[in-house]
């Protein structure tokens, strides 16, 4: 190889850095500029029409310290809110990890190799339909009038159900539709991960005497370890963040639905949007935020100490 | 990446199974009847969509409708402006969207792939920190509409979404290790400058992971809807992509009808609302169904690198 020159490595350098450029300056605008809209949470947002954003947030506009996050957290629909919030996230943890590493495992064994592209092939479809789409198949079944759920209701002679008004079910529905659009995907996405374990370690427990679930327990599992807490990591460190079109767009935006769907990300925009509440809709922003950036780390370093191989 | 091009053709083979054929045929049926029942809410959106609206009034939105009729499609055909409209917004924002995401990634992508890049660490940072922490919607939203000046337009809907550091950092794993360094190093004895070693030598190896990268933002942009529900406003329906078309629901059978009135010169009948309701969700499906069975080995590989760590 040429040894290279002094002034080769600045030019290459200088390429390298002009390839990259065009992507920094996205990132710049529309990642890192957005930072400094952080202070909205600790500011009391006054604009003077006609005044840059920047002079409105900092001339204008007066620092109030905490008062915004102690306001939200003493409005009375904020408990509620943050329940929603965790109550479904851990369940989606649960459902996440365990249903998808189950159906992956038994889809593994199955002789068939095109059944098993076929199953996951359908499975997977939901996952790369929109969340408004989600809403209306939903529709199909949940409609007071025309549903299906409601027809087969009427037809055995039960009273019909006025679904987008009544919030008990809602909980349940929404969780089996979050598993109806994300098992597939994450499904596969195990079974990658299985597939790519060494298949000496499989023929040695059998010849160790080892059945199906001993394999499991013994091989499998352990395997998959390194994927299972990449995913746990994530969605530990995404606790109080939640999808904004199942609980939106799913319960197409139904305030009699309210106590059971709100979640912060609901919040948020709605306060922003619907409000034009700035310093609550930022304040509760920065508070998913931060807690998600700190319980990223910490996931991280528990897994890590358990197992040092594990982690991001 | 090696282990994973295995990972594709390695099946596990009938010998290898725990499962006997007892077992294994019940297993099987019992996938079979879960996609099954995957596919039903799909299945009920398409039949609907194909029933009389006398049918759905009758019978409600049912599997097995009284009467098959392709109504609702001819209304929406008829109709014109609205819907087509709607339909080449669409297919513009996730054209534009998908070409220029990749311009903008994968260039970034090899100058971190390359090993004697002086500034590599400091970009991989710079990519990383908007992953743990972001200034949220409000700022976002203020900093898009009030500095840049994104609202009620294209680019508003476009240029939110063009990137993403998972993307560049499947693009880059790829680069750095299934094309030949050998490779990059003969080209540059030849005299490439980057942009060229890039254009003709990386990118037609690295066709695959590129091609999954498009895939996948694609699909992203055919399915977004949020920029419009933060950037459009009501008084701007010519701007209105398919989803949102779909958010909107009951104004867009208004103006549908609307156009549907004024095309055909008379207060026609009532439109078929709720069949045509289905309609509109199997236009907006059928596109990503008919391309799914295409794209499947390229979305099977970015599941995969998501995946397998390294």
């Amino acid at each position: 190889m040429r040894p290279h020159r002094r002034k080769d490595i600045r030019k290459e350098n200088r390429d390298l850095m002009l390839m990259s450029l065009p992507a920094m300056v996205w990132y710049i605008l529309f990642c890192y500029l957005p930072l400094f809209g952080v202070a909205f949470a600790f500011k009391r947002f006054t604009p003077v029409p006609g005044k840059s954003l920047f002079v409105n947030l900092f001339a204008n506009s007066k620092w109030v310290g905490l008062d915004n996050f102690s306001f939200l957290i003493r409005s009375s629909q904020m408990p509620q809110i943050i329940f929603n919030t965790l109550f479904y996230n851990l369940i989606f943890l649960v459902t996440g990890i365990v249903l998808p590493v189950f159906l992956a495992i038994v889809l593994t064994e199955i002789h068939g190799k095109h059944v098993s592209g076929m199953v996951q092939m359908v499975t997977v479809l939901p996952y790369f339909l929109s969340w408004v789409i989600v809403g209306y198949c939903l529709y199909g079944f949940l409609a007071t009038n025309e549903g299906q759920v409601n027809h087969m209701l009427r037809f055995f002679g039960e009273g019909a159900v006025q679904w987008y008004q009544s919030p008990k079910y809602w909980r349940v529905i929404l969780i089996l539709t979050e598993i109806w659009k994300t098992t597939g995907y994450s499904m596969v996405i195990y079974m990658c991960a299985i597939t790519a374990v060494d298949r000496s370690l499989y023929e040695s427990a059998t010849l160790d005497g080892a059945g199906f679930w001993d394999k499991v327990r013994y091989v499998t599992i352990p395997q998959l370890h390194p994927t299972i807490s990449t995913i746990f990591i994530l969605s530990v460190g995404s606790i109080l963040a939640s999808d904004f079109g199942l609980f939106y767009q799913v319960p197409l935006d139904s305030n009699s639905l309210q106590p059971v769907t709100q979640t912060l990300d609901v919040y948020v925009y709605k306060a922003l949007m619907q409000q034009a509440n700035f310093s609550y809709s930022a304040a509760a922003s920065f508070l998913q935020s931060t807690v998600g950036c700190i319980l990223l780390i910490c996931a991280n370093t528990v897994v890590k100490k358990i197992d040092k191989d594990s982690g991001l | 990446m090696d282990r994973i091009n295995k990972v594709q053709n390695d099946y596990v083979r009938p010998e290898d199974s725990s499962f006997s054929n007892r077992t294994n045929a019940i297993v099987t049926a019992l996938f079979i009847v879960l996609s099954l029942i995957v596919f039903l809410p799909i299945l009920l959106v398409f039949i609907v969509s194909f029933s009389s609206e006398q049918s759905v009034t009758a019978v409600g939105y049912s599997f097995f409708p009284e009467a098959f009729s392709l109504d609702a499609y001819r209304y929406l055909f008829r109709s014109g402006t609205y819907l087509t409209r709607a339909f080449f917004n669409s297919l513009f924002i996730t054209a534009s969207g998908t070409v220029l995401g990749l311009l903008l990634m994968c260039p970034m992508a090899y100058a971190l792939s390359r090993k004697e890049f002086r500034y590599r660490r400091q970009l991989l940072v710079f990519l990383m920190i908007p992953m743990l922490f972001s200034g949220g919607l409000v700022s976002s939203y203020m900093v898009n509409t009030q500095i840049l000046h994104l609202k009620n337009d294209y680019l508003s809907l476009i240029l939110p979404g063009l990137c993403s550091t998972w993307y560049i950092l499947i693009l880059r794993n790829y680069f750095q290790t299934s094309v030949p360094n050998s490779l990059i190093e003969a080209a540059k004895l030849d005299g490439c400058r980057h942009l060229q070693i890039f254009g003709f030598v990386v990118l037609p190896v690295a066709k695959p992971v590129v091609m999954t990268v498009t895939v996948f933002q694609m699909f992203a942009y055919w399915n977004s809807w949020y920029p419009s529900l933060l950037y459009l406003d009501s008084n701007h329906t010519e701007l209105y992509p398919l989803q949102y078309v779909l958010v909107n629901m009951e104004r867009s059978i208004e103006a549908i009808t609307k156009d549907a009135q004024y095309m055909s010169g008379m207060q026609s009948a009532n439109p078929p609302a709720m069949t045509i309701r289905m309609a509109m969700v199997v236009i907006v499906i059928l596109p990503v169904m008919v391309l799914f069975p295409f794209f499947r080995r390229f979305l099977k590989t970015g599941m995969t690198v998501g995946a397998v760590k390294g």
